[in-house]
C-alpha cells in the first residue's frame, strides 16, 4: 500500500542519505559509467527523434518515397540498437556498483559484529541484528542501482533535449524552458507529497492498518476473554477507518502527481498547438517543429521515472537507519576494535602460565544494563577454581549462574572486584589468547549450517578422525551420528533442524571437547537429555577434563553431585559451598533444593 | 487460481469502484495516445496548410488537443484516488472475511500452522492480496481494454498498421515479459534459497557469536557469510541480465513497430493514396500505444506470488474447527467449580501418538494444584482441553459435574481466566487492554485491579498513565510488567477457575517475586491449575502432580 513506508524525520532522513551517499562514493566510477550509458541512451533518443522527423518531413512535405528516405531509415535501426545496448549497459553497471557497495557494507557489518563481540550482543535482539545483514543491506540496492543514476539523468537528459530544441525552435524550447525551473520544484513537490504523511499520521495509520494482525496474533487471548467474535466487528470498523484516514492523506499526496501530470501533458499540448499555428503562418519549418513535438514527451519522462524511484530512496533511508547504529556502535571489548580494525595487536599480556593452575573470583560483582533486566547480576562473589577440579554452580533460575560463567569467558568485565588467572587480572590478558584455552557449551548451543563434521571441527580444523570419534563417544553422540544415513557428512542447518534438542546439545559438547580446552565452561549441558544419557555424558566429560578446570552450571541434582565442589548461588550471592556430600549433610540451601527436586518440582 | 477467483468474488460489492478505477485508468492511457496522434496529424496538417497545399479548420483540433491534456490530467488524479479507494475497500472486506473464518478455528488453528511462522506468512499473504487489484487486476484489464481500443482505432485508418501494432503490443507487453519471467525463474528460486541461507547464517552468527569467539572460528563464519552473499549476488546478476535484456527488447519492439509503420505507410503517401498528416498520426500513435502495456511486466511478476497467497489463505479459511459448540438447547451452566479429569486421552491427529494418555485428576473447588513434567508431557494439552481449544478422544472433563462439551462458549469463558507466559498485549492503551476483560469497568475498578496486580504505582509513573500505548507500537513493558497486566485483567474478570501457564517463566528473580505476590492475591478462593517449573511458584500450590 501507499502508506507502508515509514517516513523518517526530515533531518534524520538527510543524515541517513548523506551517510549512504558517502559510502556510495566508493563505487562512484562505476556509477558514473552507468549514468554515462544512460546519457548515451538519452542522446541516442534525441538522434532517433531527429531521424524520425527527417523521414516524416521528407515523406509528408516533399512527398518522398521509400527509396529517398532509406538514408535515414537504416541509421534509425542503428540508433534503436544503440539505445537497447545503452539501456542494458546502464542496468548492468548500476547493478555492479550496488553489488560492490552491498559487499562492502556486509563486510563492515560482519567486522563490526566480530569486534563488538558477544558482550554487546547480549543486550540486542538477535533477529534485528541478523536482519541487518540480509534485509537492510539489500534495502540500499534500489537506491544505488536506480535512484542515484536516475537522479543525475533526470537533469541531464532534459537539459540535452533543451539544447537540441532551442536553436531549432526557440518557442517550443521556451515552453520547455519555462517548465524547466519548475523541475526542481517538481522534485520538492513529489518529495513533499510522499512526506505529506508526517510521523504522527503514519503512526496512526500504521496502528489502524496493523490492528487486524494484532487481532490475529492475540486470537487466543481474545478467545479466553470471550471477546473474539466481538472483535470481528472491530476489525471491519478499523479497516474502514483506516480507509477513510488513508484516503484523506492520499487526496493530498496525489496532488503532487496531479501537478506533475498537468505540466507534463499540458507542456506537450502547448508545444503541439504553438508549433501548429506557427507552421500555419509560415513562421516555422515542419522539420524543427516535428522534432520539438517528438521530444516534448521525452523531456518530462525522466521526471516521472524519478517519482517512481522515490520509493527506493525512502526504503534506503529506512535501511540506513538499521545499518548506521551497528556500524557506529562503540566496541564492547575495549581492545577488540583495534585488533579487528588495523590488525595492530594491543600490548596485552599473554597468559601467565601454561597451563593455567588457578582461577580466582575476587569479590566479583556485575550488574547488567537496565534494559536487559531479564538476566541476573552477581554481587561480591569469591570463588576459586583449580586445574583438574570441577565446580558446579547450583541455584534457582536467575541466581546469576550464567552471568558468572560469562564473566569467566570474558564476555563481560566485572564491574566490581577482579577475576584472576594465576594472579593476573583477566582484563589485562589478551582475549584471543585466553579464549584459545577455553571450551564453552552454552545453554542453547548453536549448530551452524553445514555438515556435522564441519560443525565439530569449527574450533579444531586439524582434528583427526580418531580424535573426532573419541569426542563423539565421550559426548554419547557416536550412536546417533552413525545411525544417520550420511553419518558425519549429514547436513545440519537452521539451528540443527532434523536433530532433537538433546542431539544438538551432545554434538555441541563434542565440539567443545575436541579442542581439548584447559578451562571448560558448561552451561546446563544435560538440560535436554534424559537421566541415563545425562549420566553417560557427564562420565565422558569427566574423563575428558581430568586436567582441565571445569565450571558446570546446572539445575540437575544428579549432575551437580558429580562435581568435586558445589557452589550454591541465590540472587547473585554465594550462599554456601562445599562437597556435595557435605552440603547435603548440613541441611542448608542445597539440601533444601535437593528436597524440592525429590518432590519433582525443581 | 481458484483461490484468486474466490477472493475476487469477495470483492464484487466494490465492483463499481474497481470498474471506475479501470475506466479512469484507460482514459489516462487513451487520452495520451490520442493526444500524441492528434498532435502529429495537427502539425502536419498545419504545415501543409501553411504551404498552401491544403486547407484546415484548425480551431476544433487545437481545442481538442488542449482538452485531451486536461482530460488526462484529471483522469490521472481520479484514477489514483478511485483505484486506492477500491483497494482499501477490498482490503477491509478481505480482512473481515479472513478474520471471521479464522476466529472459529481458534488457537488450535494457530498452533497447527505455527510451524511455518503462521503470522508472518499471513501478514505477507494479506499484504500481497491487498495489492491484487492495484497491481494485477487493474493494469491487466487496462492493457486489454486500451490495446483493443487502440488497435481498433488504428484499423479505421490502416489494417496493416493495426495488425503490426497488435503483434508488437503482444510481444512487448506479454511474450517478452513472460519469457523473462520463465528464464528468471531458476535464478529466482536460487535467489530465494540463498537469501534464506544467508539469513540463517546471519542468525547463526549473531546467536552463536559467543561460541564462535571461544572456538576461534569467527573468521571462518565470516567467510561463510561472505560466500553466501557472493552467491546471492550471482543469482541477482542473472536476474538483472534477464530483466535488463527483456526491458531493452521491449523498448526495441516499440521502436521497430514505429519503423515498420514508416516503411508500410510512406509508399502510400508517396503514391498519394494516404494524406501526409495521417502518416504523422499513425507514427506517433503507434509509438504512444506502448504505454498501455507498460505495467504488465510488474503485474505478471506479482501474479505467481499473489495466486499462491490466495491459495494459502483460502486453505486456512476452509479448515475445520477443532471443536464443535454444544447444541444451545442442551447447554448447561456449572453451579460448582471443582474440576475432574477422568481418564482423558488426546492426540492431535488420528495417526499421531497420544499427547495425553489416560490422565486423571480431581481438583476440589478452590483448590490449587501444580502441574509439572517434561516439555511435551501434555501439560499445555491439559490446559487447552479444559478451555475447549482442543477436542479429546476418550474420557471426560467436567467442571462442577458438567462436561466441558456441554458448556456453551460464553459461559466457559466467564468461568475460566488465564495468565500465561505468552499473554498477548494488544496495540492499544493499558486501559484498552484491561477493558478487554470487562468492557464496562469503571476507572475505580481498573485502578483496583492494577493495585492488586502490584502495578498501580508503576503505571501512575507513566507520563500518560492508563492511556499509555503498549504492545509493538507503544511503550515496551518489561516482561514482569506485561505479566502483571495480564494478572490485572484476570482480577477484572474474576472468574472462578484460574489457569496459570508458566506465569513466571523467563522473569528475573525480582520480577518473579512481584508477579508471585500478585498471583497469591489472585488465587484466593479460586480453583487453580498452575503449570510451572519454578520452585518459588510451586510453593503457592497445595499439591504438585507430575504429568507424563
Amino acid at each position: 500500500m501507499a502508506v507502508s513506508q515509514r517516513p523518517s524525520h526530515g533531518g534524520e532522513a538527510k543524515r541517513h542519505e548523506r551517510w549512504l551517499k558517502d559510502r556510495a562514493g566508493a563505487v562512484k566510477s562505476t556509477l558514473m559509467l552507468a549514468t554515462g550509458s544512460g546519457l548515451v541512451g538519452g542522446l541516442a533518443l534525441i538522434a532517433q527523434c531527429w531521424l524520425v522527423a527527417r523521414v516524416l518531413d521528407a515523406a509528408i512535405i516533399d512527398g518522398a518515397g521509400l527509396s529517398e528516405v532509406w538514408q535515414w531509415l537504416w541509421p534509425l535501426l542503428g540508433v534503436f540498437a544503440l539505445r537497447a545496448l545503452a539501456s542494458i549497459a546502464s542496468d548492468a553497471l548500476a547493478f555492479e556498483a550496488a553489488a560492490r557497495l552491498k559487499r562492502t557494507l556486509r563486510d563492515q557489518v560482519m567486522n563490526r559484529l566480530a569486534a563488538l563481540g558477544p558482550r554487546w550482543m547480549e543486550g540486542q535482539r538477535s533477529g534485528e541484528i541478523a536482519n541487518v545483514l540480509g534485509g537492510a543491506v539489500e534495502g540500499i540496492e534500489q537506491y544505488v542501482a536506480a535512484y542515484l543514476p536516475q537522479k543525475l539523468l533526470s537533469t541531464m537528459i532534459p537539459l540535452a533535449i533543451l539544447v537540441a530544441v532551442l536553436p531549432l525552435d526557440w518557442v517550443s524550447g521556451l515552453i520547455l524552458l519555462v517548465t524547466a525551473p519548475i523541475l526542481p520544484l517538481f522534485m520538492v513537490i513529489v518529495g513533499r507529497g510522499a512526506e505529506a504523511l508526517n510521523q504522527r499520521q503514519w503512526r496512526r495509520l500504521s496502528l489502524m492498518g496493523a490492528h487486524f494482525f494484532d487481532a490475529i496474533e492475540g486470537l487466543t487471548t481474545l478467545k479466553q476473554f470471550g471477546a473474539s467474535r466481538r472483535e470481528a466487528e472491530a476489525v471491519g470498523r478499523m479497516a474502514d477507518e483506516y480507509r477513510s484516514a488513508t484516503m484523506r492523506v492520499l487526496r493530498v499526496a496525489f496532488l503532487s502527481s496531479l501537478v506533475l501530470e498537468f505540466f507534463a501533458t499540458l507542456g506537450v499540448a502547448m508545444v503541439a498547438v504553438y508549433v501548429g499555428f506557427r507552421l500555419y503562418y509560415g513562421q516555422l519549418d515542419f522539420l524543427p517543429g516535428l522534432f520539438a513535438l517528438l521530444l516534448a514527451p521525452e523531456f518530462y519522462r525522466p521526471l516521472r521515472d524519478m517519482g517512481a524511484n522515490y520509493h527506493a530512496r525512502m526504503q534506503a533511508i529506512g535501511a540506513v537507519g538499521e545499518l548506521m547504529p551497528i556500524l557506529s556502535e562503540v566496541s564492547g571489548e575495549p581492545d577488540s576494535d583495534q585488533r579487528e580494525g588495523s590488525g595492530e595487536l594491543k600490548k596485552a599480556l599473554s597468559l601467565p602460565s601454561d597451563p593455567i593452575q588457578t582461577i580466582h573470583f575476587d569479590g566479583v560483582g556485575f550488574r547488567h544494563d537496565v534494559d536487559n533486566a531479564e538476566s541476573d547480576g552477581v554481587e561480591a562473589v569469591d570463588l576459586t577454581l583449580a586445574r583438574g577440579e570441577c565446580v558446579a554452580l547450583v541455584g534457582p533460575s536467575g541466581a546469576g549462574k550464567t552471568t558468572l560463567a560469562k564473566l569467566l569467558l570474558g564476555f563481560f568485565d566485572p564491574s566490581v572486584g577482579r577475576l584472576e588467572l594465576d594472579g593476573v587480572d583477566l582484563r589485562e590478558i589478551d582475549v584471543e589468547a585466553w579464549r584459545a584455552r577455553l571450551g564453552y557449551l552454552p545453554q542453547r548451543p548453536t549448530l551452524f549450517a553445514g555438515t556435522i563434521a564441519e560443525n565439530l571441527t569449527l574450533g579444531a580444523p586439524n582434528a583427526t578422525p580418531d580424535e573426532i570419534a573419541a569426542v563423539l563417544s565421550r559426548a554419547d553422540a557416536h550412536g546417533f551420528v552413525e545411525a544417520l544415513e550420511n553419518g558425519l557428512d549429514t547436513w545440519v542447518g537452521d539451528g540443527g533442524s532434523g536433530l532433537s534438542g538433546g542431539q544438538i546439545q551432545r554434538l555441541a559438547l563434542a565440539r567443545t571437547l575436541l579442542s581439548q580446552p584447559e578451562v571448560l565452561v558448561l552451561d546446563e549441558p544435560t538440560a535436554a537429555l534424559d537421566g541415563d544419557t545425562a549420566r553417560r555424558v557427564m562420565a565422558g566429560v569427566q574423563s575428558a577434563s581430568i586436567n582441565a578446570a571445569t565450571l558446570l552450571v546446572t539445575h540437575d541434582i544428579d549432575v551437580a553431585r558429580t562435581a568435586d565442589r558445589i557452589v550454591f548461588l541465590d540472587r547473585g550471592h554465594v550462599v554456601e559451598q562445599g562437597t556435595p556430600a557435605a552440603l547435603e549433610a548440613t541441611g542448608g540451601a542445597f539440601a533444601r533444593f535437593v528436597e524440592l527436586a525429590a518432590r519433582g518440582i525443581a | 487460481m481458484t483461490g484468486l477467483l474466490r477472493l475476487l468474488k469477495l470483492f464484487t460489492p466494490y465492483r463499481r469502484w474497481m470498474l471506475g478505477g479501470i475506466a479512469l485508468g484507460s482514459v489516462v492511457i487513451l487520452a495520451n495516445v490520442a493526444l500524441l496522434a492528434l498532435s502529429g496529424w495537427f502539425i502536419a496538417s498545419m504545415a501543409l496548410a501553411g504551404l498552401g497545399l491544403q486547407t484546415i479548420a484548425y480551431f476544433a483540433p487545437a481545442a481538442l488537443i488542449r482538452g485531451l491534456a486536461i482530460l488526462r490530467t484529471g483522469a490521472r488524479y481520479g484514477e489514483r484516488l478511485v483505484t486506492h479507494e477500491a483497494t482499501l475497500r477490498c482490503l477491509a472486506e478481505l480482512r473481515v472475511w479472513f478474520y471471521e473464518r479464522l476466529e472459529p478455528l481458534g488457537p488450535a488453528a494457530m498452533d497447527t500452522w505455527r510451524g511455518g511462522d503462521l503470522l508472518s506468512r499471513i501478514r505477507a499473504d494479506i499484504d500481497s492480496l491487498d495489492n491484487l487489484y492495484l497491481r494485477i487486476v487493474a493494469p491487466v484489464t487496462n492493457a486489454l481494454l486500451c490495446g483493443i481500443v487502440i488497435v481498433a482505432g488504428l484499423a479505421l485508418f490502416d489494417t496493416r498498421i493495426a495488425l503490426l501494432d497488435l503483434a508488437a503490443l503482444v510481444l512487448a507487453g506479454a511474450v517478452l515479459p513472460l519469457l523473462a519471467l520463465k528464464l528468471g525463474d531458476a535464478a529466482g528460486r536460487g535467489l530465494t534459497e540463498t537469501r534464506a541461507a544467508l539469513d540463517g547464517a546471519a542468525t547463526d552468527t549473531v546467536r552463536g557469536l559467543g561460541e564462535l569467539a571461544v572456538l576461534g572460528a569467527v573468521t571462518r563464519q565470516r567467510e561463510r557469510v561472505a560466500g553466501l552473499a557472493e552467491r546471492l549476488i550471482r543469482y541477482q546478476r542473472r536476474q538483472m541480465w534477464v530483466g535488463a535484456i527483456g526491458r531493452a527488447l521491449s523498448g526495441l519492439t516499440a521502436n521497430l513497430a514505429l519503423w515498420g509503420t514508416l516503411i508500410l505507410v510512406i509508399p502510400c503517401v508517396a503514391a498519394g493514396d494516404v494524406p501526409g498528416p495521417q502518416l504523422a498520426m499513425l507514427a506517433l500513435g503507434v509509438l504512444a500505444s506502448f504505454e498501455a502495456v507498460a505495467a504488465l511486466p510488474t503485474a505478471f511478476a506479482a501474479f505467481g506470488e499473489t495466486a499462491a497467497a490466495a491459495r494459502r489463505l483460502v486453505e486456512i479459511a476452509d479448515a475445520k474447527p477443532a471443536v464443535t459448540a454444544p447444541d444451545p438447547a442442551a447447554a448447561r451452566t456449572p453451579a460448582r467449580f471443582d474440576i475432574t479429569f477422568d481418564d482423558v486421552s488426546m492426540r492431535y491427529r488420528d495417526d499421531a501418538d497420544w499427547a495425553l494418555a489416560g490422565f486423571s485428576l480431581t481438583l476440589e473447588a478452590g483448590e490449587a494444584v501444580g502441574l509439572v513434567g517434561e516439555s511435551g508431557a501434555g501439560k499445555s494439552t491439559i490446559l487447552a482441553l479444559i478451555q475447549r481449544f482442543r477436542e479429546f478422544q476418550a474420557g471426560e472433563i467436567a467442571i462442577g459435574g458438567v462436561s466441558v462439551r456441554d458448556i456453551d462458549d460464553a459461559t466457559l469463558r466467564q468461568t475460566i481466566s488465564v495468565v500465561a507466559q505468552r499473554t498477548h498485549l494488544f496495540n492499544a492503551s493499558i486501559r484498552g487492554n484491561l477493558l478487554l476483560a470487562k468492557p464496562d469497568a469503571s476507572d475505580d475498578e481498573l485502578n483496583e485491579a492494577l493495585r492488586l496486580a502490584g502495578l498501580e504505582e508503576e503505571i501512575a509513573h507513566f507520563p500518560e498513565g492508563l492511556e499509555t500505548l503498549v504492545g509493538e507500537v507503544g511503550t515496551r513493558l518489561s516482561g514482569g510488567q506485561a505479566r502483571r497486566v495480564a494478572i490485572a485483567r484476570a482480577f477484572l474478570r474474576d472468574a472462578r477457575i484460574l489457569l496459570l501457564d508458566e506465569p513466571t517463566e523467563g522473569l528475573d528473580a525480582d520480577s518473579e517475586a512481584r508477579v508471585l505476590e500478585a498471583l497469591g492475591n489472585l488465587m484466593q478462593g479460586k480453583t487453580t491449575l498452575l503449570v510451572s517449573h519454578r520452585p518459588r511458584a510451586l510453593e503457592f500450590v497445595g499439591r504438585v502432580v507430575r504429568v507424563g
